[in-house]
């Protein structure tokens, strides 16, 4: 059970687009600081506060060996933030069914009164 | 797997067989919010609303289930018939509760139906908020790819 600071903390992480681009590197397995550096234009410490970042918000974890430490998704809290996007489509979408249903409602109504208009 | 990091948003568009300024109506007067928002088994017995840029709304949906469900937050953009944009927040307690998210609505009106373009996303601190002000036109080009994202079903 993820709370809701949690949640919070794994959104803004993922707001930055270089954390977004870090953790679609790590989809495709481990890597390690300087792997993770390679692609980027900004320099090892700015890379590794990111990936303190991403660390803290539970999106990776790092190994424990100091040399290397390699880095790896964890997919839980990306799961989380899927199944509260889903809760909100699913809200949204069966508002919009009932909208769909109320339009048709208020159309008979507009039709109704200008029928008695024409009489 | 990339497809899922960058799902943090939400983007679904309908097209309703109704000229916009209905659609427009729909979201702003209590009247008619009140008999479409929330899932079916719901009813919606609150809805105040300041209807005004800076306007502060506030809704409760209620079920047999799930009793009541308190949801508010302010309208930052209104442009008649056209576009509407607010953060939503939930008040209840569970994984949703606390985090505003900012909703953009576009109506688009084409040969008496409209297309509504309904995008939402975290909004999280003032970084993020400035950083929205010149973002909203990459959000809509980007159009594809949340499309995408959206026709992605999700086991319930």
């Amino acid at each position: 059970m993820q709370t809701i600071d949690h949640l919070s903390a794994t959104l803004s992480a993922l707001a930055d687009p270089t954390r977004r681009a870090i953790l679609a590197r790590l989809a495709k397995g481990e890597a390690t600081v300087n792997e993770i550096a390679e692609p980027f234009d900004i320099s090892l410490p700015a890379v590794s506060r990111h990936l303190k970042v991403l660390e803290t918000a539970g999106l990776i974890s790092r190994g424990r060996e100091a040399q290397w430490r390699p880095c790896r998704l964890e997919t839980q809290a990306l799961r989380n933030v899927d199944d509260w996007l889903s809760r909100y489509r699913r809200f949204w979408m069966a508002s919009f069914d009932r909208m769909d249903a109320y339009i048709d409602e208020l159309k008979r109504k507009e039709r109704r009164k200008s029928k008695e208009k024409r009489k | 797997m990339s497809a899922t990091l960058a799902d943090d948003e939400l983007l679904i568009t309908r097209v309703f067989d109704a000229p916009a300024a209905m659609l427009f109506a729909l979201w702003s007067k209590p009247e008619h919010i009140k008999r479409w928002m929330g899932p079916l088994s719901f009813t919606c017995p609150v809805a105040e609303i300041d209807f005004r840029v800076g306007g502060v709304y506030r809704m409760m949906i209620k079920s047999p289930e799930r009793g009541e469900n308190w949801f508010g937050g302010v309208y930052r953009e209104i442009v008649l018939n056209k576009r509407l944009v607010f953060t939503f927040a939930w008040d209840n307690d569970g994984p949703s509760a606390g985090v505003e998210t900012i909703v953009t609505i576009v109506f688009e009106e084409i040969g008496g139906k409209t297309r509504q373009t309904f995008h939402q996303r975290p909004f999280l601190n003032v970084e993020r908020r400035d950083a929205h002000v010149g973002g909203w036109t990459s959000i809509f080009d980007r159009l594809a790819h949340y499309a995408a994202t959206i026709t992605k079903e999700h086991s319930a």
